[in-house]
């Protein structure tokens, strides 16, 4: 038999289509629409790049437009010409723009995309009990645990949210982790983890009310200031003081680089009081940043938006080792700094005498005044 | 369902003549060549038969299913899937036609360019550089595409 029958030419449009929507790999799309003139007007008349990201990203459905950005940073001149050729210009915007996504959203390593914290539902302690502990991993500051604490509560069923800003307002997100953090410094070590944990994206209301607040006075009413556009399920929380992976079911666009966690469900009470708390010592968000290559312009109130590709930008440098973890502290290590640490908190209640401690490596810091933290 | 237009044609003539016993009727299909056809009478006879053969375990059937339609893909010639998609979308037989869509979807993924094109008998219209353009600029898909 000679050669094949060029499906495109032969089939209908529907089934033509139906074979090219089997490919989820945007390379092979974009090899389809190099095979042959008619292929690539196919798939550009077709929008099957954008179909092929909405399929992806349900999140795309409210994309308003399309636009290219120059080197100026301008929108690319519209054609005068027929209505016709303005539209096929608009289709083959639309191919460049959905292809690029596409492939970036589809290849790359997971960073932390978190840029900074915003605010806490409540906290205990503030400033020594802030949503900024989160960011850091608890080995960076020696001595002091850091962490996020809630305000206790009689009900174990009242949630606590935390939300970040990402460092772009457009991101690939794919999933998040969180460290529960353990108070060896109470007797029985309590961790406060929380039963479940869900998570939102979104975008401010209006990108002036982030203005400058302290982080320690919660919004007054985060459904007010942010808009979510999608919710993800809910995922149980282990009662462990480990990172925690929580991978999204499928990765989310984060339109508008809002970050919202809610912690859902009180498990440990403190001995103390009695009262029901929440803490974290850890927070990451992992995906990529895809701005300043894409962008998103929001157009309120309508809360649909712009998709923008600035041709000359270039993505968020990707790190070139496999994901950059922070450093775990082995296990060992930790332990001999929670005996470090015990045996401080021991002289300082003058409960134990100053006995030389040979176990801790040398070169850390031996830091005279160390305060207890109270929840 | 399968073969609806078939069955379409079965009804139309119980409706119009009582007395004529199915056998002797002779069922028009201008548009199936042999060929396809008896590939396609297979894979319904096949379908079924698993299916009766896994009444209530549709995990079992999927996968019984997934093993014939590897078998088949092997027999078949991959010039013939065009036809086949055709036969099976003229005789209204959506499994089949799912089937082969997939067939060539898989048939054509992680392929170069050249492969596609001797695959469908075609060339390439494009003009001189623009093919270069277009390599230019979808760059990224064209690492680690499978060895022709």
């Amino acid at each position: 038999m000679e050669g094949g029958m060029d499906f495109l030419n032969c089939l209908d449009l529907d089934m033509s289509l139906q074979i090219l929507m089997y490919l989820k790999d945007p390379s092979d799309l974009a090899r389809v629409s190099s095979v042959s003139r008619s292929w690539r007007d196919f798939v550009i008349a077709n929008g099957l790049f954008k179909q092929l990201c909405l399929r992806m990203f349900p999140q795309l459905s409210r994309v308003a437009r399309v636009m290219e950005l120059n080197k100026c940073g301008a929108k690319e001149p519209v054609e005068v010409g027929s209505s016709y050729s303005t539209e096929w210009e608009s289709l083959a915007r639309n191919h460049r723009v959905y292809a690029t996504l596409a492939r970036v959203c589809t290849s790359f390593l997971p960073e932390d995309c978190i840029s900074k914290a915003i605010s806490a539902s409540s906290t205990d302690n503030y400033p020594e009990e802030s949503i900024e502990n989160t960011l850091r991993p608890a080995d960076i500051v020696p001595h002091r645990p850091l962490y996020w604490s809630s305000k206790g509560q009689k009900n174990p069923a009242v949630p606590e949210t935390l939300i970040y800003k990402l460092k772009s307002e457009f991101c690939v997100i794919t999933e998040i982790k969180i460290r529960p953090f353990e108070a060896y410094f109470q007797p029985g070590s309590p961790i406060y983890s929380a039963k479940s944990v869900r998570f939102q994206m979104g975008h401010p209301k209006s990108p002036n009310d982030l203005g400058s607040r302290l982080l320690g006075d919660p919004l007054p009413s985060a459904d007010d200031t942010f808009i979510w556009t999608y919710t993800s399920p809910e995922f149980p929380m282990a009662q462990e003081s480990c990172l925690q992976k929580f991978t999204l079911p499928e990765p989310v666009l984060c339109i508008g680089g809002i970050l919202q966690i809610e912690l859902l469900g009180r498990v440990q009470t403190q001995e103390v009081d009695g009262l029901f708390y929440i803490c974290m010592s850890y927070v990451r968000v992992m995906g990529r940043p895809l701005s300043p290559a894409l962008r998103v312009e929001i157009l309120e109130p309508s809360g649909t938006f712009v998709l923008k590709k600035d041709m000359q930008g270039k993505f968020h440098t990707q790190p070139g080792l496999p994901e950059n973890e922070a450093r775990e502290i082995p296990n060992d290590r930790w332990q001999r700094r929670i005996r470090y640490l015990q045996h401080f908190v021991d002289i300082l209640q003058g409960n134990a005498n100053v006995v030389e401690i040979e176990e801790y490596e040398s070169g850390e810091e031996e830091d005279e005044a160390e305060e207890e933290y109270p929840l | 369902m399968k073969f609806c237009a078939v069955k379409q044609y079965f009804d139309d003539e119980n409706n119009n003549n009582i007395t004529s016993g199915a056998s002797t009727t002779m069922i028009p299909l201008p548009n199936v060549e042999s060929h396809p056809l008896a590939i396609l009478i297979t894979y319904c006879k096949k379908h079924l038969k698993i299916k009766a053969n896994n009444a209530d375990n549709k995990k079992e059937t999927e996968k019984e299913m997934e093993q014939y339609e590897q078998e088949l893909l092997k027999k078949v010639m991959p010039q013939e899937l065009t036809e086949l998609i055709l036969a099976a979308n003229y005789l209204n037989f959506k499994e089949a036609l799912d089937f082969f869509c997939r067939a060539v979807a898989s048939a054509i993924q992680n392929k170069s360019i050249e492969f596609v094109r001797k695959f469908f008998g075609l060339e390439s219209d494009f003009e001189l550089g623009e093919e270069e353009k277009l390599r230019e600029e979808f760059a990224w898909s064209f690492e680690g595409v499978d060895e022709d």
